[in-house]
């Protein structure tokens, strides 16, 4: 099997950054939960896609071999710095640029240093691959790709790796409902912002637990509008692709708000 | 101390390519050239920056997005190396900035006072963003005036365009209150691009004037009707159709700087000058500067009084 294992996980800094305040603990638990599950699959590579990584132009893939550095989140700067050390699986890299070119999507990798990396892959990354073991494929969100294009991509990740002979875990990285608290809140009383986004993310997650693909498809186009869902959750469509369009059930790890937001951090299995 | 003002605002974008087109030392990347005739608008704004002798320069760009309330550069002294996401092969700018962090923090209060979140930004790790550094480098590259920096709330996003630029606007007062009360003489930078629509695909080069042209005529038209507006002095028409022109040319002045510099400086009814007009990738730029000391709203520095 060339995908081991797959997750969906929120993008927020602040179950990394302030782990200790209860709202955001539960996902911080998950998320170890999940590091655990994925170091146990025995990845060779950790394939990432973060809605939080802009593109506006085209595919891109990060192709620069280490990234080691601080980052400042735009929005939490108090919260401390966020720093990152990552390796990169410059060979997938290639390969799925390539890849992506021939499917008719433009893609380039990006080799700079300094080049800002989003906080959602350093979360992933530092939650999920806390001693930089593994190394990591990272791919872009272009806004202009749609479900359908997104999908094609996760496809596209999955197919590559088998031409490699890697075994890869494959990580979603962006948020579920979006309406969040605009205003400062008791960080300690956080909550799901919206009532019937709460709803609509416990509806989602439980039809992922139970596998049921077909209903997900089919809600996911309403969902991300009533409950403004981070970036269209393009990131599932990502997953989705994936995982060859299926997966028979999921592991709800944690689920809980992000200033408002819903966050969930979700193992799938094939 | 006597009491501050504002001596003019400017309409500054930032797309990076003007930085890579100009081949400044703090940019690694290297060009032959590109966009002259935006940075030759820009060359006539310095010129008339350089008359005014500002004690700050306030910038607001709409690359420093926040979710929780309007933030300000709160640490004195920032230095590091900003990389453009977006187009990372022509910017790659080695930055070094003093902030005006009383007036920061005074903009920080008002805004506060008024009702809205505000937030100051004090981790000197902070990587200010292309946005703000491009305006800056673009309008003053010798960076010898202190400045500050605001974030782009992004309620004209997540609420109505007209809610966010209702915020925006109080942003303004707040901003012009704050600079009166701290004695400043202090420019306005809006950070923004008219028509937004842009091409999908770079040219090779990058700076290949051949394949640079309006994404669009219904977008350029837009743009030529709101300069001569502006040209005109039609604050108030600009304003009244705003709306739609944001709906209809993608125009990046939703994002808030065009509105929160026009509410800061009273909405005057002024000819606006424009020192060009260009586009970049297909989007809409217009260079343009609204002198409040030629228009008689705001006074002379102290020493060319006499």
């Amino acid at each position: 099997m060339t995908v081991v294992s797959s997750f969906l996980v929120p993008g927020s800094p602040l179950p990394l950054v302030a782990r200790d305040n209860p709202p955001w603990a539960e996902l911080a638990q998950a998320f170890e939960q999940a590091g655990e599950a994925l170091v146990a699959s025995k990845p060779d590579t950790i394939v990432v896609y973060s809605t939080q990584w802009i593109a506006v132009l085209d595919q891109l893939w990060q192709a620069r071999p280490h990234l080691r550095d601080i980052h400042v989140d735009e929005n939490w700067h108090e919260f401390g710095d966020l720093q990152f050390d990552i390796s990169i699986d410059v060979e997938f890299a290639q390969a799925a640029i390539a890849a992506t070119n021939d499917l008719g999507i433009k893609s380039k990798g990006v080799d700079y240093d300094k080049f800002p990396i989003d906080t959602g892959t350093i979360v992933a990354s530092t939650m999920l691959n806390p001693a930089n073991d593994l190394p990591l494929a990272i791919t872009s969100n272009n806004v202009y790709h749609d479900w359908s294009m997104t999908e094609s991509l996760g496809k596209l990740a999955a197919e590559q790796a088998h031409k490699l002979g890697r075994k890869i875990a494959v990580v979603g990285v962006g948020g579920l409902s979006g309406s969040y608290f605009r205003h400062n809140i008791d960080i300690a009383e956080d909550r799901i912002a919206s009532e019937p986004e709460d709803q609509w993310n416990r509806k989602m997650l439980a039809l992922m637990e139970q596998g049921d693909v077909t209903a997900l498809r089919e809600q996911c186009p309403t969902y991300a509008s009533e409950a403004r869902v981070d970036m269209g959750f393009k990131h599932f469509a990502f997953l989705l692709g994936a995982m060859g369009g299926s997966f028979s059930s999921a592991v709800v790890h944690g689920y809980g708000p992000l200033y408002g937001a819903g966050g969930a951090i979700v193992e799938f299995t094939q | 101390m006597s009491k501050g003002q504002i001596v003019a605002g400017y309409l500054a974008p930032h797309p990076p390519h003007l930085v890579y087109g100009e081949n400044p030392p703090q940019n690694e990347a290297r060009s032959q050239g590109g966009w002259e005739q935006l940075r030759w608008a820009y060359e006539r704004a310095r010129a008339s920056l350089d008359e005014l002798k500002p004690d700050v320069l306030l910038v607001h760009s709409p690359h420093w997005i926040t979710q929780q309330g309007h933030h300000f550069l709160g640490v004195p002294h920032l230095s590091g190396k900003s990389v453009d996401p977006i187009f990372p092969n022509l910017f790659r700018y080695s930055f070094e900035l003093n902030v005006d962090t009383e007036l920061a923090e005074a903009c920080c209060d008002e805004a506060a006072g008024m009702g809205l979140t505000t937030k100051m930004m004090r981790n000197p790790n902070f990587r200010v963003d292309y946005g703000t550094i491009t305006t800056l480098h673009m309008i003053r590259p010798q960076w010898d005036i202190p400045v500050v920096g605001i974030s782009a709330n992004n309620s004209p996003y997540y609420l109505t365009t007209e809610e966010g630029l209702e915020e925006m606007d109080t942003l303004g007062k707040a901003t012009r209150k704050a600079i009166e009360d701290t004695g400043r003489r202090a420019v306005l930078l809006a950070s923004n691009t008219l028509c937004h629509l842009h091409f999908s695909e770079e040219p090779v080069p990058p700076e290949d004037m051949a394949q640079e042209h309006p994404h669009d005529y219904a977008g350029y038209l837009w743009d030529m009707r709101m300069i001569e507006l502006l040209r005109q002095g039609k604050t108030q028409e600009v304003f009244s159709l705003l709306p739609q022109f944001i709906d209809e040319a993608f125009a990046e002045v939703k994002s808030g700087a065009f509105t929160w510099m026009f509410s800061a400086m009273g909405y005057p009814q002024m000819p606006g000058e424009l020192h060009g007009y260009g586009t970049v990738i297909g989007t809409g730029n217009a260079v343009m500067e609204w002198n409040l000391i030629k228009a008689g709203l705001a006074q002379e520095a102290a020493g060319e009084l006499s």
